[in-house]
């Protein structure tokens, strides 16, 4: 069913080339504008066995959302189609599972958008279907839903970015308070398997045992190596065996020849440069 | 989908070649293709432009050496500083020495010529005053003033025709070949006395028209001109050119002599008279009155006449046989060149500088096995360490008793260099100011090449020294006329006789001494231009003094002495307080000083730094008013014309020096406020600016905020203000960041997450104690603090030293723990440890040369005018302006903007950056072996590196400051456009007339654009910075006067840099967007070609793109329609008009 609905959009919209699989849909920010940018959507599908984050069926997978479309925008432009579970706009197609964690918003940079791609849940897979039919054109700010730009969404814009200190600080607290926590269970958890072999009899040597161990740093090893290299230089000896001279004498010959290639280059290019006319 | 990977894979299969490309070519994936098309056409040649390090083979680096292999290189090490200096002077030796076949050519030109001249007819005796037997094609190449004169004058063939000079000895450098020949008298023409009352010179004269006359019809010559023996108007000699392709090849001159031993040598002593007042004067002599003046100059002339072909014997029997001392003095005429120093009357020219070796030869400094480089090198500390005009030297080693003492030529000359015959001093019309710039530069010159640099050889002799980029200020005195003026007031009436009524050359020593006195101490060197030789048709008279172009003086200041405004006399009651008075005039006043001594002194109006540099200005034009009657009309200083660009936009008295300092002040009080801060959990340990402002270096300084709140909406419980949409963007207030280190301690959490929730309970509590100790206002965010205090927005962010470790530290599965580079750690590090650390050099800098703020601003207006300024970050333009003050080489340190702006255009012009890194060697930390070291790993790691690469102590390797740009598009583009301002600016600012609209070169090309964004200017918040200040802005809601109460003011609300970020982030793939933050009301885009080539639909790069079907595929290109108009939508109040101005995207 979804197969034969996809063919028919292809053959309604021959005027709108879009490309094989996928719908293309006009949308426009008002009335006002002569043409259209075009969003591509068709119907969110992984391969066999891939994870996604998406229920299948129900998503609708959209290409060359313009910036001036938010999520709101997009879910009410959508919702004639069919009710809608949920609308994530992001920077590139994306199949894996998104980091859901709650971002901060005092401590995640604002991302100015650019041309983003949506997955649009719809409660059920008809929404999909009438979203693939959409003729549009879709226009992003109406009368009675005026989106704002340029300065007005700038100014608006401004005065949410003015910090509420004491929400931060709250924040700031409560991350503290879990992290403490965590580390005290982490250290509690450590100091009890402090000493205690594990199944196959290895012990453990961590850095708060009686005699504290070298930390496990590439920096530490390095300086480890260091040392034995200076002390194993310092009992050689470089003036001793007459072939030593002799090869330290034909060292110094080959880093002059080195050089005067360098130089022979670094003229050849001056002179390709006209870099010896003084007029 | 099929089509894309096939395309895309012979290209990458290009090899290493592409590799090199890209990564010079810049980050832009999409210029890729376009190069490498390019590339397969052009092949090899802009690959062979590019250095890389020597590939050597084993065999071939382990070789057994030859004999000769072994003597050349000792041969190097011992007469050359290095292999390279050698290759170079052997390069420029073979560009500037005529080749065998143009030798050849020029021999039998020389034949022709010598036939010609002993053919020309002889004419009957006739009194030098008749001289209607001279044709009416050819006019007397001589000012006959007065015109009475006794004596007879006819014609006859020469009795000699001798070639002397450069072209014999082989010493002539291209371009201006020449060839002098020496034409000797016979003895009938002249009579006894013939020395008196320039009787010899109008015969001479005379007979250079004749042979003028009919050389004229001969067709062998292209041209046949008069012009004058170095300049000397009294001299007038015979430029003859060959005819047809060779006219370039070659200018004869032929010179006349006295016969040999025609005139007694001990009559032209520079204590005789030659010139006769009551002759010259046209007066009877005075009874029993003063004696006759010498007429030293006078004197010279003729004996530099007489001399000539002795000189020529000297040169050629000491230069004759050693290569190595013809090579030095080919470069030593290449290195005066550069210099502008070897040309006009009283240059230090060729011939000195042989006679100059041939002295040094004499006295053993120079020996005949020396080469070139060692010649120009002991030359050029003989220069240096001696001074001419103190202590003359002479050619002359006899102790003969008849011959003149050299005191007797101090007293005649100001620079004393005697000839072997003892009677001749060979630098009679240098004067003292040229030859102290030529020592000048000769010091300068041994610094250079002590230096060990490897450009040296580039610095020293490729790189031209104009007056207008070498001096500070420059001024251009015209007409010239005036100058005849200056010499009646100065009574110079003596020197006009002896100069035979030259007043150009009579005033210009006493000129600048004049002026040197005066300046004093804020003076380093004062120089003077030579005038240009003329060259005029026979048919012509000889042109007049006043026409020979302007006189243009070029200052050297003292950057230490520029802020002083006083100029302090004596004591009122002593002796020499009389001589202070008459010296200055009007503008000495006696005045108490605090000390209570009263004193004679001047005092200049100068309230800010911009008006204390031009202080030299005041001072030249007293002086030149009080004692030499040119008036300030006559004087065109050039110096602070570039200042107009910096000004503050309310005054226009400052550059925005004072203004700065007074941030700088209030960030000093802050951060002692920081620093005393109770109550902060760790101790603040240190304070460090990273603010442009702080280091001097803003473009335009900010100015304290008073805001007008009823301009505002307010937000009552932050404190805040917030910008309205229905009035006038307010002021645009950039705040100034501060990084605040704090003490160490174990008590910070190991993990990144945690560290930054930590520095944000800092930052609040920060902003708390801030407000409760110091009732500042403060507004706290997750990383950063800002506090208002006294009109200046500070932004303190607290940083923690071990914070970029914790964001490099990887652990490996094994449980190791390395650090590796992220781009969170780089930025860190960046912004907390390199800013300040950048900071903190440049604001030294501007300590030690106080033009230093001044260039680096114009530098970045500049920069930014052109619509470029967004691709450089601030940083790399401060640091390129400050390489103009740590490596000036092969000039001084600018001590104003106008000399140090020429200098970064040339710099940028001709910088090659591609095989070079620019090594900014702040406080002198990087010593020479580890140049060396940096510039051989810049280049084995030339891939990797950005397309402009600044090197600093601090960052030695990887150029944190370009790293995100210039591409090498845009560095190109600048490139073009510096090389373009460079001439039009310096033509400007050379011209005597004024230099019209110096605003000319900061206007950028828009032409280049595809579409043009017009912004309206009342949401440009620095709509009154722009070039062209506009007459009327809009109000931004200020106030005059400090307002009640303090509330934050609206910070970095910039429309136009929202915008932009808006615009980049949407169609980055498709256009580049140029705009000037500085008022610009104009933004250009230009559509990236690449992107704009039919793409086959890849469900990654739709944006902005539509599905088209081309030829029966399918393909997206660039929605262009709708783009047009998502310019207009996302920028609705801002953007006035959307201008499409090509039609490029409908290929």
């Amino acid at each position: 069913m979804v197969a034969r609905s996809k063919k028919g959009a292809a053959r309604d919209s021959v005027a709108i080339p879009s490309p094989p699989g996928y719908t293309a849909i006009p949308i426009k920010f008002s009335e006002k504008q002569q043409a259209s940018h075009y969003l591509y959507v068709k119907e969110h599908r992984v391969r066999e066995g891939t994870q996604s984050a998406w229920p299948e069926k129900c998503t609708l997978f959209v290409l060359n959302v313009p910036p001036y479309c938010t999520e709101e925008c997009l879910s009410r432009l959508l919702s004639p189609c069919g009710p809608i579970k949920s609308v994530e706009l992001q920077e590139k197609p994306d199949l894996t599972e998104s980091p859901k964690e709650p971002e901060s918003k005092f401590f995640q940079a604002k991302r100015v958008p650019g041309f983003q791609v949506a997955y649009v849940v719809f409660q059920k897979p008809s929404g999909v279907a009438a979203a693939l039919n959409l003729k549009g054109p879709l226009l992003v700010s109406t009368g009675s839903h005026p989106v704002k730009s340029g300065v007005h969404k700038w100014i608006s814009d401004y005065k949410d970015a003015v910090p509420d200190p004491e929400a931060l600080r709250e924040e700031v607290d409560t991350f503290m308070e879990a992290y403490d926590r965590k580390i005290a269970e982490e250290e509690s958890k450590a100091k009890e398997e402090e000493g205690v072999p594990d199944e196959e009899g290895w012990v453990t040597v961590t850095r708060r045992g009686r005699r504290p161990v070298l930390p496990r740093t590439e920096a530490a090893s390095l300086r480890v190596l260091e040392r034995e290299k200076r002390k194993r230089a310092r009992k050689e000896l470089l003036n001793f065996y007459a072939w030593q001279h002799r090869e330290t004498k034909m060292e110094h010959l080959a880093q002059l020849r080195k050089k005067f290639e360098e130089d022979k280059q670094r003229i050849e290019l001056m002179r390709a440069q006209r870099k010896f006319r003084p007029y | 989908m099929g089509p894309a990977p096939a395309g895309e894979q012979p290209r990458g299969a290009a090899g290493e070649q592409e590799v090199m490309e890209t990564a010079l070519e810049g980050t832009g994936k999409e210029k890729k293709k376009a190069s490498s098309r390019k590339r397969v056409r052009a092949g090899s040649p802009t690959e062979s432009l590019l250095l890389q390090p020597p590939k050597l083979s084993r065999a071939e680096l382990y070789k057994e050496p030859t004999n000769e292999e072994l003597n050349r290189l000792r041969e190097t090490e011992i007469l050359f500083h290095s292999s390279l200096l050698r290759l170079q002077v052997e390069e420029l030796l073979k560009e500037v020495r005529l080749s065998e076949k143009k030798k050849d050519r020029i021999d039998a030109f020389l034949k022709e010529v010598n036939q010609r001249i002993k053919k020309v007819p002889s004419i009957p005796e006739a009194e030098l005053t008749d001289q209607s037997w001279l044709p009416a094609e050819v006019r007397v190449p001589l000012h006959q003033v007065p015109y009475n004169v006794k004596g007879s004058f006819c014609f006859l063939p020469p009795t000699q025709v001798t070639v002397v000079g450069s072209y014999l000895l082989g010493t002539c450098i291209r371009p201006d070949i020449n060839v002098d020949m020496a034409l000797t008298m016979p003895r009938e023409i002249l009579q006894d006395k013939d020395g008196l009352n320039q009787r010899y010179f109008r015969k001479r004269a005379l007979y250079l028209a004749h042979l003028a006359y009919h050389l004229a019809q001969d067709p062998l010559f292209g041209s046949v001109r008069f012009s004058y023996t170095n300049g000397c108007h009294l001299k007038p000699l015979l430029l003859l050119r060959p005819h047809g392709k060779d006219e370039h090849l070659v200018t004869v001159r032929l010179h006349i002599c006295p016969p040999l031993d025609f005139f007694r040598p001990c009559r032209l002593l520079p204590n005789k008279n030659n010139v006769r007042s009551a002759w010259y004067l046209g007066q009877s002599p005075p009874e029993g009155g003063s004696p006759e003046p010498p007429t030293p100059h006078y004197n010279t002339w003729i004996l530099q006449d007489t001399a000539m072909e002795s000189h020529a014997q000297l040169l050629s029997a000491v230069l004759g046989s050693a290569l190595g001392l013809k090579d030095g003095v080919a470069l030593l005429k290449v290195w005066l060149r550069q210099r502008e120093l070897d040309k006009g009357l009283g240059g230090f020219n060729g011939f000195i500088v042989s006679m100059l070796v041939a002295f040094l030869v004499s006295t053993r400094k120079i020996h005949t096995t020396m080469s070139g480089y060692q010649v120009l090198r002991s030359v050029l500390q003989f220069l240096a360490t001696t001074d001419l005009t103190v202590n003359g030297i002479s050619l002359c080693f006899s102790s003969d008793p008849s011959l003149p003492a050299l005191a007797d030529f101090s007293q005649a000359f100001p620079v004393v260099f005697l000839d072997s015959s003892g009677r001749l001093n060979l630098c009679a019309d240098v004067t003292a100011s040229t030859y102290h710039q030529v020592q000048h530069e000769a010091r300068l010159s041994m610094a250079l090449l002590d230096s060990k640099a490897d450009d040296g050889f580039q610095l020293l002799l490729m790189t031209p020294k104009p007056m207008i980029r070498a001096f500070d200020h420059i001024l251009h005195l015209r007409p010239l006329s005036r100058l005849q003026a200056a010499c009646h007031r100065l009574k110079l009436w003596p020197e006009l006789q002896d100069n035979g009524g030259d007043y150009v050359s009579a005033v210009l020593g006493p000129l600048t001494t004049l002026l040197e006195q005066g300046l004093g101490s804020r003076l380093h060197l004062l120089a003077h231009s030579r005038l240009p030789v003329p060259e005029w048709d026979i048919s012509q008279d000889p042109p007049k003094h006043k026409d020979s172009g302007t006189l243009t003086l070029g200052l050297l200041l003292q950057p230490e002495a520029l802020t002083s405004v006083l100029e302090l006399g004596p004591e009122a009651d002593q002796p020499e307080a009389a001589g202070f008075r008459q010296f200055w005039g009007s503008r000495s006043e006696l005045r108490r000083f605090q000390d209570g001594a009263i004193r004679e002194a001047v005092v200049w109006e100068a309230a800010s730094l911009s008006q204390k540099r031009l202080i030299p200005h005041q001072v030249v034009t007293h002086l030149l008013a009080l004692h030499a009657d040119i008036p300030d009309t006559c004087i065109h200083y050039v110096g602070g014309f570039l200042d107009a660009l910096i000004q503050d936009l309310k005054e226009t008295s400052s550059t925005g020096e004072e203004a700065l300092t007074v941030v700088v002040r209030c960030y000093d009080e802050l951060s002692r406020l920081l620093w005393g801060l109770e109550g902060l959990p760790l101790t603040v340990s240190a304070v460090q600016g990273a603010h442009p402002v702080l280091r001097y270096t803003e473009v335009f300084p900010p100015a304290p905020v008073r805001p007008a709140f009823s301009f505002y909406e307010l937000l009552r419980e932050r404190a805040s203000l917030l910008p309205r949409p229905d009035k006038p963007c307010p002021a645009y207030v950039e705040p100034m960041t501060v990084v605040c280190h704090l003490e160490g301690s174990g008590q910070w959490p190991q993990d990144a997450e945690a560290v930054r929730r930590v520095r944000a309970a800092f930052q609040l509590r920060l902003a708390e104690l801030l407000t409760q100790q110091h009732n500042l206002r403060c507004r706290a965010t997750a990383t950063h603090t800002d506090v208002l205090k006294d009109g200046f927005v500070f932004r303190i962010r607290v940083a923690y030293q071990r914070e970029p470790q914790i964001l490099k530290e990887v652990r490996s599965p094994e449980g190791m723990i390395s650090l590796r580079d992220t781009p969170a750690s780089l930025r860190l590090e960046r912004d907390t440890r390199l800013l300040p650390l950048l900071t903190s050099a440049l604001h030294g800098l501007q300590q030690q040369h106080p033009a230093f703020s001044s260039v680096a601003r114009l530098v970045k207006r500049w920069v930014h005018a052109q619509l470029l300024g967004e691709e450089f970050t601030d940083e790399s333009l401060d640091l390129v302006a400050a390489s103009l003050f740590l490596r000036p080489e092969p000039f001084t340190p600018p001590s104003s903007p106008q000399v140090g702006f020429l200098r970064f255009l040339s710099l940028v012009s001709t910088f090659d950056w591609k095989n070079n890194p620019l090594i900014v060697n702040l406080n002198n930390e990087l010593t020479v072996e580890e140049q060396v070291e940096i510039r051989s790993s810049f280049l084995a790691a030339r891939t990797r590196l950005p397309v402009m690469v600044i090197i600093t102590p601090q960052d030695r390797k990887g150029s944190v400051w370009t790293q995100d740009g210039p591409s090498a598009q845009i560095l190109q583009q600048l490139m073009i456009v510096a090389a373009k301002a460079l001439p039009v600016l310096e033509k400007q600012l050379t011209d005597p007339r004024g230099p019209g609209d110096i605003r000319t070169v900061f206007r950028p090309p828009l032409d280049m654009y595809d579409v043009l964004i017009h912004l309206s200017p009342r949401h440009i918040p620095r709509h009154r910075q722009a070039v062209d200040c506009p007459a009327a802005s809009f109000c931004r809601g200020l106030l005059n006067e400090p307002g009640p109460s303090s509330m934050m003011p609206v910070l970095g609300y910039d429309p136009p840099q929202l915008y932009l970020a808006q615009l980049r982030a949407a169609f980055g793939d498709l256009a580049l967007f140029f705009y000037d933050q500085h008022g610009g009301q104009v933004i250009g885009v230009l559509w990236r070609p690449a992107s704009f080539q039919p793409q086959p639909f890849k469900a990654s790069s739709t944006k902005g793109r539509m599905a088209v079907s081309q030829g029966g595929q399918l393909v997206t290109v660039p929605n262009v329609e709708a783009i047009l108009e998502d310019f207009a939508v996302l920028g609705e109040g801002l953007v006035q008009s959307v201008e499409a101005r090509s039609e490029r995207w409908t290929v």
